[in-house]
């Protein structure tokens, strides 16, 4: 630790650390312009300068790191001269239009601007026609524009999109989408976040609300397993409409969180109910009376889970959920292996590594946050990044090192190979030491199609990482053999050291798996909470009894992360909830929460009261957010199965994928993303392999479930995968998430796209 | 002006003091005060007034509903949304301050960008029956474009009633015929206005 004086205070700071985050840890206010938390000093705005004793001139704290024995002062009146004069150049020709501009009251120009005291100007400059430039979610004026370049800094190093730029030209200076004449990216709306102004703006919320009047519900993000923190922003819904609430639109902190479009852009999936339908009611009792089976989704909190789990107990009803009960058996297995209950994997270990694998999972699309979270390994420490995959995705290029294409279907021949590439010499198991010997090599090679001298690369390019993370997808979870998967991922956290991240296929999949005791298969009279079933719950409003969408209920999800993080209210709800039918079956609590302290400890879970779950964000601990899950001792079993029998996927085949914002129908619901049309996307080698022309319309049936595509073909793709999206499926979505995501379906063509 | 002076509230005010005698404090005296008034036939005096008035018919009172007296411009009652002289559009754009700074949380306003890549305010409702009249929004208002009106009688038969915009806004044949007087009252620009402001530099 160094010991430095701001200010005439002793302030504590790590070694590497900047003047500016020991100021700022400490609880000192030093003003800025264009810092930004999560990404490298910008260096552009020079408002965070300080004097330092025995130094000439004005120094930098975003950039100059703290000294041992340092005096700083961060005012005096040289300073705030300084800074005024720099507020004075950011007012020159800024339009004044503050009145209609949608970031006042909110703005760091005007914050800046009045905290300095600008009350006249002694600057000025000819001004030339800016122009106003519009993309589908996101908008960009360029007069109101203050080059602070947060958007850029974001978008290149923690989106890893870098899809904006800055033109360079003096007084010309613009952002513009980089190497595109119209912005191409995946529209996570970060850029629109980060920007102090109202340069970079929501093209929908553009001049519907003042930021004044919204109340700020801090939520978890409903739409994926890294359930991002995020602000609900709400308002009554119109002038002379009732009292009722309506969500604006969604914030973060983005300090120090980061978020997706989907949830960014995707907020009003709320399913509104006119009042309680007592005759839905009772029919729900009465299917809950006659029910043998429950089927679920993960989309639902730890609480409802925990209902249902009770609920089990005291009628034993089968309780079926096949992604998270696919991944119940995957942590199940990864567990003997490993002899911990839990994976080591995280977010943060995983933006901390210097060398990633990714295997089975397209995560661009799959699981944004851990995309982000690899970025930022990338950018921040220069991280290897290889990404194994049946399919290059044309997006991540700009993180990944080494691609490692793998044929379909042999991800377990994949992982073993790997595995004995990247641990042969630290296994100090006997049996396992012998499996890996063991392994036919040529044999995995030549079905899996991945070569020695691919591995070798890798173990090269990974020799030097000291701080090493596997990402697992779903392609490896709802393998059929994932439990083999399972065991052989677990390798790579007892020898190798290496942290391992399976990733979470929905919302609350962890949570589930920890919390119920699922079942294998329906049996008999099935209710449906969110799932086609012979009584159906549904928070998608096509169901025999409306439950409440994610947004409208309070409680906590399982994420991917290892945390239990809260939820709260966003929109009232005026029907019935799952808690209500408990209630009347006997299972008693008054409200969902009071499961929160409920939740299962011999599975890692706390007993906390939801009420006392932080959730806050400050500058010296950054996210402070729900709790971790303990991780227990588990048995070990060290014997390992040999490598089954590789299988083969000849000629077309279907990926279950969604685009970039879609996450399943309660995405589809959202006003922003409903218009999205669900397009089957193919290379051209896909085209030749199934007979298909652009624009044709195709019937598909993936796994019993029939769906019409309109089939695209899209230059960046090879090969002959094709991106088989299940986002507007609506209830029947549920029957497809845990099949294995290749499939061999047929393809019907059935007509044009504009038929 | 030294906050002494300007504390003094009697300035340029020439009260007299009306000699008042010392009230009686003895049970006798305060008897006699009472008989002396009683008796004294005051009361005649008033109503031979108010006779001779009446048959004269030179009456000062206004006939209230008929008649009205003027008042001041400062006066605060129903609001009015003042257009463009020229153009015609609403003055408003929809900065939502007056919403914001009301205390009785009576302004609700829509906004949308519209066509012209501005800030249109589609609705724009004050609740009458819930408004205070303390005169905040007008005077936060930067365009002038709500301002106090004159209008005190708002009475009505339906809540409905105390919240129509149409009823606030000037209507345009109105403005047309130039009868959109300008507001000098709460909130309005001072009248040496131009003398205070500063001029931003052009250096071209």
């Amino acid at each position: 630790m160094i010991t430095l004086t701001i200010d005439g205070r002793k302030v504590e700071a790590k070694k590497g650390e900047t003047i500016l985050q020991a100021a700022r840890r400490a609880g000192l206010y030093i003003p800025t312009m264009c810092y930004l938390t999560k990404v490298k000093p910008i260096a552009s705005c020079r408002l965070c300068v300080v004097e330092v004793e025995g130094a000439d001139g004005f120094i930098l704290s975003c950039q100059a790191p703290a000294l041992d024995g340092m005096e700083v002062r961060t005012n005096s009146p040289e300073l705030f001269s300084h800074r005024q004069n720099i507020m004075k150049l950011y007012d020159v020709n800024h339009p004044l239009e503050c009145g209609v501009c949608d970031k006042s009251g909110a703005c760091d120009l005007q914050n800046k601007t009045l905290e300095f005291g600008v009350d006249t100007q002694e600057f000025s400059a000819r001004d030339h026609k800016r122009d106003l430039r519009k993309w589908q979610f996101i908008g960009y004026d360029e007069s109101l524009c203050i080059l602070c370049e947060k958007c850029v800094h974001v978008c290149n190093e923690v989106i890893g999109d870098d899809a904006i730029e800055i033109h360079y030209g003096g007084y010309n200076s613009r952002i513009q989408p980089k190497g595109t004449e119209e912005l191409e990216c995946t529209n996570c709306g970060e850029c629109i976040a980060v920007c102090p102004v109202g340069a970079m703006i929501s093209t929908d919320f553009q001049y519907k609300a003042n930021a004044w009047e919204l109340e700020k519900i801090p939520a978890t993000c409903a739409h994926c397993s890294a359930g991002c923190a995020l602000n609900y922003e709400r308002k009554y819904e119109g002038a002379l409409e009732k009292n009722e609430p309506k969500i604006y639109r969604v914030t973060n902190e983005f300090e120090f969180s980061t978020l997706c479009g989907a949830g960014r852009f995707g907020y009003d999936f709320e399913n509104r109910v006119a009042g309680r339908d007592e005759a839905a009611f009772k029919k729900a009792l009465e299917a809950f009376r006659k029910a043998d089976t429950i089927r679920f989704t993960s989309r639902i909190t730890n609480e409802e889970a925990m209902i249902l789990q009770r609920l089990k107990e005291k009628y034993g009803y089968r309780l079926v959920n096949k992604d998270a009960g696919n991944y119940r058996k995957f942590l199940e297995a990864y567990a003997t292996m490993s002899g911990k209950s839990l994976f080591n994997g995280s977010l943060e270990s995983l933006a901390d590594a210097d060398g990633i694998i990714v295997l089975g999972t397209r995560i661009l699309t799959d699981n944004p946050a851990v995309r982000y979270h690899i970025t930022m390994a990338s950018k921040r420490h220069n991280a290897r990044v290889v990404y194994m995959h049946p399919m290059e995705d044309e997006e991540m290029k700009n993180v990944v090192t080494q691609f490692v294409k793998y044929e379909v279907g042999t991800e377990e021949g994949v992982l073993a190979l790997l595995a004995k590439t990247m641990l042969e010499g630290k296994i100090d198991v006997k049996k396992i030491e012998g499996f890996l010997k063991d392994l036919d090599e040529g044999y995995l090679s030549a079905e899996s199609n991945v070569g020695e001298e691919e591995l070798e690369a890798v173990k090269t390019s990974l020799a030097r990482c000291r701080r090493i993370a596997l990402v697992v997808g779903e392609d490896c979870i709802n393998h059929p053999r994932a439990t083999q998967i399972a065991r052989l991922a677990a390798l790579f956290e007892r020898f190798g050291g290496i942290s391992v991240l399976p990733v979470a296929p929905k919302t609350n999949s962890l949570g589930v798996a920890l919390i119920c005791d699922l079942d294998d298969e329906s049996e008999g009279y099935t209710i449906g909470y969110n799932t086609p079933g012979d009584f159906v719950l549904s928070s998608l409003g096509e169901g025999d009894l409306d439950m409440p969408a994610l947004n409208q209920q309070e409680g906590t999800f399982t994420t991917l992360n290892k945390r239990v993080v809260p939820t709260n209210v966003a929109l009232p709800f005026k029907g019935y909830v799952l808690n209500d039918i408990a209630n009347a079956l006997g299972v008693e609590a008054e409200f969902t929460i009071d499961y929160t302290e409920r939740l299962p400890k011999e599975k890692g879970f706390e007993a906390v009261r939801f009420d006392d779950i932080p959730y806050y964000f400050s500058n010296s601990e950054g996210e402070v957010r729900g709790y971790e899950l303990r991780r227990l001792k588990h048995g070990v079993d060290s014997s390992l199965e040999d490598i089954a029998e590789l299988p083969e996927f000849n000629g077309p085949i279907l990926y279950r994928c969604d685009p970039v914002l879609q996450f399943g129908p309660q995405t589809y619901r959202a006003s922003q993303l409903e218009g999205e049309e669900p397009v089957l996307y193919g290379a051209q080698q896909f085209a030749v392999a199934a007979k298909l022309q652009e624009g044709m319309r195709v019937r598909v049936n993936v796994g019993g479930v029939e769906m019409e595509r309109v089939f695209k073909i899209d230059p960046t793709l090879k090969g002959t995968i094709a991106l088989n999206p299940t986002f507007d499926l609506g209830l029947s979505e549920d029957l497809l998430s845990s099949n294995y995501r290749y499939s061999q379906s047929k393809i019907e063509v059935v007509g044009q796209a504009n038929e | 002006m030294s906050l002494e002076q300007f504390k003094d509230r009697n300035v340029a005010q020439n009260y007299t003091f009306i000699p008042v005698d010392e009230p009686p404090v003895e049970p006798l005296d305060k008897f006699k005060q009472v008989v002396k008034r009683t008796f004294k036939g005051e009361l005649f005096v008033g109503l031979w007034v108010v006779f001779r008035e009446m048959v004269r018919f030179n009456i000062h009172t206004v006939k209230y509903p008929m008649e009205k007296l003027p008042i001041s411009p400062r006066y605060r009652a129903v609001h009015k949304l003042y257009r463009l002289l020229e153009s015609g559009n609403e003055r408003c754009i929809g900065c939502g301050l007056c919403e914001k700074i009301c205390i009785a949380n009576c302004i609700r306003m829509d906004t949308r960008y519209d066509e012209n890549q501005r800030k249109e305010v589609t609705e724009y409702t004050i609740n009458l029956g819930r408004c205070i009249f303390c005169g905040y929004c007008a005077e936060v208002c930067p365009e002038l474009a709500i301002v106090h009106g004159q209008r005190y009688e708002n009475a009505s038969e339906q809540r409905a009633h105390f919240v129509l915009r149409d009823d606030i806004l000037t209507p345009l044949d109105f403005l047309k015929e130039g009868k959109q007087e300008e507001f000098d009252g709460f909130g309005a620009v001072s009248p040496n206005a131009d003398e205070r402001i500063k001029k931003t530099p052009t250096a071209y």
